[in-house]
C-alpha cells in the first residue's frame, strides 16, 4: 500500500486461521489500520496477493462490498450508528425485511434478538441507541456487523472506550465466536489484551512486518521490545537545559468525561510533552488551559498569578498560543492568504492612524518571519490552502511567534506532515525553548515526546499516571504508563 | 538589499493567479460586458437621464443588500430586513405625522428599533443557536404583525415636502441616494479591508472556529453582522420612504428576493468568508441595468421575476460548484 510519497505498508505477510484471535499491534502509525482497510478493500494494495479462504482474490476488482459479500465485517471504535433510531433499527438499516411495501417490524425483532442470544447478550433493542451504555452500543455495532454471518471480523480498537467490565464482554464474545470457526483480527493499544484474547500476534513498525508468532511464547517485555522495535535515529536537536521562572502552572485541572486532577508545572526554556493514549484527555486538557473547554475545577497559573481563562481571547492576551491538532478546521482560515493568517492573531500591531490596518507593514511582518521559519511560498497573498502540510503548520506556528506568545500549546504539531517538515518543526520546537518560551507538546509519537522534551506527563484516562524527567524519559518507562501498568 | 527585493516579490498581490483574479471581478467583466451592449443596442438606454435614472434606483437597494452581505459573509441569513423596511417605513411616517414627533427624533427612535432587532436576530442565532433563517424569518413575521396592527395595513401619507431630498433630490447633475450610496459603499469598504474588526468577519465566515482560537470574540462578530443588516435596510428604508413621501406596510415585500440575488452577483459565497463590498454594488447595478432594459424594451415585467430567478439559479450554481481554492 502506498500513499502519495510515504509506503504505509511495505511488503507484510499476515495470515489469519478460522477460530482464531490474531492481536495486531504496533505503535500509532505503524500500519495497523491501513493493513485492515486493505483487508476490507477500502484502500487497493499496489502490490502483493490476498487470499480469502484460499481463494485468490482479483485486486483491481476489490471494494468494500466485494469484501462483504466475502464474509468480511469490521467493527469500528468510533461509532458509526444513528442516535435517533432503535437499536434494532441501527442493526437492520437499509436491510429492512419488509412484508409488502411495509417494513415487517415483528420479523425484524425476532431477527435482533436472535442475533443477541447467538452473542449471549441483553440489550434492549426498542431504546433509542443514545439512551444507551457505551458498552451496550459496542454490542449493537457487533450485532450489525454479526447480521450476514461474517466469516472474519476485525475489531479496531473495539474497547478503547470500554470499561473494564465491557471489555471483560468482549472478551467472552470473542471466544464465543472463536468456537464458531470465525476468524478475528484484534487491533489494540493495550497488551494487556492481547494476553487475554489472542492466539497469534503480528507487529507492525513503521508499515513494516516485525514479528509475528504465539502469544503464549512470548510474554510483555518482549512484545513491547518488539512494539519499539529500532534504535531512537538522531533526529533531535540537543534539548535546552537552561530554565528560567515558571511560566504556567495547572493545579487540580477537572473536566467531566476527559480528565481530572490535572496538575501540571512548565518553566521558560522547558518542553513539556504530554503523553497518553487516545481517550486519555490529551486534547481537552489542551483546550481547558487555553480557554476552549469547560471545566468544574482547578486553576491556571500565568507567571505564578492566577487567570481565569474563559475563553481564547483572555488566554492569548495572557500570552498563550495554540496550535490545535486539527490543522485544516481548528488552525487555519483556508480561505485566507499566508499573510492574513500569518497576522491574525496580532493585527493589533500593525495600526495605521490607530483605526486602519497597514497592508504593507503587515506583510513585511509576515515576509520577516516566514522567512525565519523557512517557509516555502510563490507569493504572501497565495492562499494557505495551497501549501503543503509541513509549510501549512509552519504558519500555524509563524502566527503566535509573531505574536510573540510566551506559552505555546502544541497538540500533534507533526501530524500528517512528511519526515523533512517533521524534523524543521522539532528544530523550531527547540529554538522557541532556547529563546525562553514554555513549551507544551502533545503527540501521539512517543519517539517525538521522548526526543523533545525536559520532562514528560503521562495520562491515563484522564489522570495523571506520572511524570517522568531528565533522563528518566525512556520508551519501556512511558509505554508502561501509557497502558496503565505501573510495575516495570 | 536582496531581501527588499525578495519582499517584493513575494508581497505581489496578482501572483495569486491571473485566473483567480478574473473569478473574483467576474462580475465587475460581465457588468461591462452588459452595459456596452445596452449602450449599443438602445438609444434611450445610452442617455445621461437614464443613466442616473439607473444609479438612482440601484442605490438604496445596494445599500440595502450590504447589510445583508455581512450576514451571509458569516454564513448566515437574515430573511427579517423586509419587516425591518416595513416597520422603519410605518414607524416613522406614523410618528412625524400622526404622533408630530420632530423628524429627527423619529429618525433616532426607528434606528433604535432596527439596532433592537438586529440584536435579537443576532442572540437568537449565536446565543440561542438557532439556524439564522429560522430565527430572522420568525421575527420577520412577529414585527411584520406589529406594523401591521397598528397601521391596519394603511399607508400613512404627509411627510414634509423637505423629506423628499433624500430620496430625490440632486446635487449638481448626481442623485442624492448615488452620493449616499457611494459614502456608505466606501466606509464600508475601509471598514472591511483596513480594520480588524471588520477583516475578522471575513475570518469568522471563512473559518469560525479556527478564528476563536485565534482570539475573535467570534459572538461579538455574528451579533454585529445582523445589527449591520438592520442599520443598513433602516437606511434604505428610510431613502424609499422618502421617495413617496409615505409609510407603506408593503414598501420592502418583494426586495428579499433581488437583495440575495445581489449579494451573491456581487461574488459573495454563500458559506461564507468571501466577497467584497464593491462587488455588491456592481451586483446591484447590473440587476438594475437588466431591470431597465427590459422596461425600454417594452417586456412585460412580470418577466423581470422569471429572468432574476434564472440569474440567481445560474449564480448561485456557480457558486456552489467552484472549488474556493
Amino acid at each position: 500500500m502506498v500513499f502519495p510519497g510515504v509506503t504505509a505498508l511495505d511488503n507484510v505477510d499476515f495470515t489469519l486461521l478460522a477460530g482464531q484471535c490474531h492481536g495486531l499491534v504496533g505503535e500509532n502509525g505503524a500500519g495497523k489500520s491501513t493493513l485492515s482497510k486493505c483487508i476490507i478493500g477500502d484502500y487497493r494494495m499496489t502490490a502483493g496477493q490476498l487470499f480469502i479462504q484460499g481463494k485468490h482474490i482479483h485486486i483491481p476488482s476489490y471494494s468494500v462490498r466485494k469484501s462483504h459479500e466475502m464474509g468480511i465485517a469490521i467493527v469500528h471504535q468510533e461509532f458509526q450508528l444513528m442516535g435517533d433510531l432503535s437499536g434494532l433499527e441501527n442493526i437492520f438499516i437499509g436491510r429492512y425485511e419488509k412484508k409488502g411495501p411495509l417494513i415487517d417490524w415483528k420479523q425484524l425483532q425476532a431477527r435482533g434478538e436472535e442475533l443477541l442470544s447467538y452473542l449471549q447478550c441483553d440489550v434492549d433493542l426498542k431504546v433509542k441507541v443514545k439512551h444507551l451504555r457505551t458498552a451496550e452500543k459496542q454490542i449493537i455495532q457487533l450485532a450489525k456487523a454479526m447480521l450476514d454471518n461474517p466469516k472474519v471480523l476485525i475489531l479496531d480498537e473495539l474497547t478503547a472506550v470500554l470499561q473494564e467490565e465491557g471489555i471483560q464482554n468482549i472478551f467472552r464474545i470473542i471466544n464465543l465466536l472463536k468456537e464458531r470457526g470465525i476468524g478475528i483480527i484484534y487491533i489494540s493499544h493495550r497488551l494487556d489484551e492481547i494476553f487475554q484474547c489472542c492466539d497469534r500476534y503480528t507487529v507492525l513498525c513503521d508499515g513494516k512486518f516485525i514479528n509475528s508468532g504465539d502469544v503464549k511464547d512470548i510474554n510483555k517485555q518482549q512484545l513491547v521490545k518488539m512494539i519499539i522495535g529500532r534504535e531512537l535515529k538522531n533526529v533531535y536537536p540537543p534539548k535546552n537545559q537552561v530554565f528560567g521562572e515558571t511560566l504556567l502552572e495547572v493545579r487540580h485541572l477537572c473536566a467531566p468525561k476527559a480528565f481530572s486532577d490535572v496538575s501540571l508545572e512548565v518553566k521558560a526554556g522547558q518542553v513539556v510533552g504530554i503523553s497518553g493514549l487516545l481517550g486519555a484527555g490529551k486534547t481537552e486538557l489542551i483546550h481547558a488551559i487555553y480557554g476552549n473547554h469547560p471545566i468544574v475545577s482547578g486553576e491556571v497559573l500565568v507567571r505564578g498569578k492566577a487567570v481565569h481563562l474563559k475563553s481564547p481571547r483572555l488566554a492569548i492576551r495572557a500570552g498563550l498560543g495554540v496550535v490545535p491538532d486539527e490543522r485544516r478546521i481548528l488552525g487555519l482560515n483556508m480561505l485566507y492568504s499566508i499573510k492574513d493568517n500569518t497576522i491574525l492573531a496580532s493585527m493589533g500591531k500593525f495600526r495605521k492612524w490607530k483605526v486602519f490596518q497597514d497592508h504593507g507593514k503587515e506583510a513585511k511582518a509576515a515576509f520577516d518571519i516566514n522567512k525565519k521559519l523557512n517557509l516555502r511560498y510563490y507569493s504572501l497573498w497565495q492562499l494557505v490552502s495551497k501549501l503543503s502540510g509541513g509549510n501549512q503548520q509552519k504558519v500555524v506556528l509563524a502566527k503566535w511567534m509573531l505574536r510573540d506568545c510566551d506559552i505555546f500549546l502544541l497538540d500533534e504539531p507533526t501530524r500528517g506532515i512528511d519526515i523533512g517538515a517533521k524534523f524543521e518543526i522539532y528544530a523550531l520546537i527547540n529554538e522557541l525553548a532556547k529563546a525562553g518560551k514554555a513549551v507544551i507538546l502533545v503527540s501521539p509519537e512517543l519517539e517525538e515526546i521522548i526526543g523533545l522534551s525536559n520532562k514528560v506527563y503521562v495520562l491515563y484516562e484522564g489522570k495523571v499516571m506520572d511524570v517522568v524527567e531528565g533522563e528518566h524519559i525512556t520508551q519501556e518507562v512511558i509505554i508502561h504508563d501509557l497502558l496503565g501498568v505501573k510495575e516495570v | 538589499m536582496s531581501e527588499t527585493k525578495e519582499f517584493i516579490e513575494k508581497n505581489n498581490r496578482f501572483r495569486g493567479g491571473f485566473k483567480s483574479f478574473l473569478h473574483e471581478w467576474m462580475i465587475l467583466f460581465l457588468f461591462i460586458v452588459l452595459f456596452a451592449i445596452s449602450c449599443i443596442s438602445s438609444a434611450k438606454f445610452r442617455t445621461t437621464d437614464n443613466i442616473m435614472n439607473i444609479l438612482r434606483q440601484a442605490s438604496f437597494i445596494s445599500i440595502i443588500a450590504l447589510g445583508e452581505f455581512f450576514v451571509i459573509l458569516i454564513a448566515n441569513m437574515d430573511m427579517s430586513i423586509t419587516s425591518i423596511i416595513g416597520m422603519t417605513s410605518i414607524f416613522f411616517a406614523g410618528m412625524v405625522v400622526n404622533a408630530g414627533v420632530p423628524m429627527f427624533w423619529a429618525v433616532v427612535i426607528v434606528f433604535a428599533l432596527a439596532i433592537a432587532v438586529g440584536i435579537i436576530n443576532g442572540a437568537l442565532t449565536v446565543y440561542g443557536h438557532m439556524p439564522s433563517f429560522i430565527a430572522t424569518l420568525t421575527v420577520m413575521n412577529i414585527i411584520k404583525g406589529i406594523y401591521f396592527i397598528y397601521s391596519k395595513g394603511l399607508p400613512i401619507s404627509g411627510l414634509p415636502e423637505s423629506f423628499n431630498f433624500l430620496g430625490a433630490g440632486y446635487i449638481g447633475f448626481i442623485p442624492f441616494p448615488v452620493i449616499l450610496l457611494l459614502i456608505v459603499a466606501v466606509t464600508l469598504h475601509m471598514f472591511t479591508q483596513h480594520t480588524e474588526l471588520g477583516r475578522s468577519f471575513y475570518a469568522v465566515g471563512g473559518n469560525s472556529e479556527a478564528s476563536k482560537l485565534s482570539g475573535i470574540n467570534v459572538k461579538f462578530i455574528g451579533i454585529l453582522a445582523f445589527v449591520f443588516s438592520a442599520i443598513l435596510s433602516c437606511i434604505g428604508a428610510l431613502g424609499l420612504t422618502s421617495k413617496t413621501l409615505s409609510g407603506n406596510v408593503s414598501i420592502g415585500e418583494n426586495l428579499l428576493f433581488d437583495v440575495m440575488t445581489i449579494v451573491v452577483l456581487g461574488g459573495t459565497s454563500l458559506t461564507g468568508g468571501r466577497g467584497k463590498i464593491f462587488g455588491v454594488v456592481i451586483g446591484a447595478l447590473f440587476l438594475q441595468v437588466i431591470s431597465n432594459i427590459m422596461i425600454l424594451m417594452s417586456i412585460n415585467s412580470y418577466w423581470q421575476w422569471v429572468v432574476k430567478g434564472i440569474i440567481l439559479i445560474v449564480v448561485v450554481l456557480i457558486d456552489s460548484n467552484s472549488k474556493h481554492d
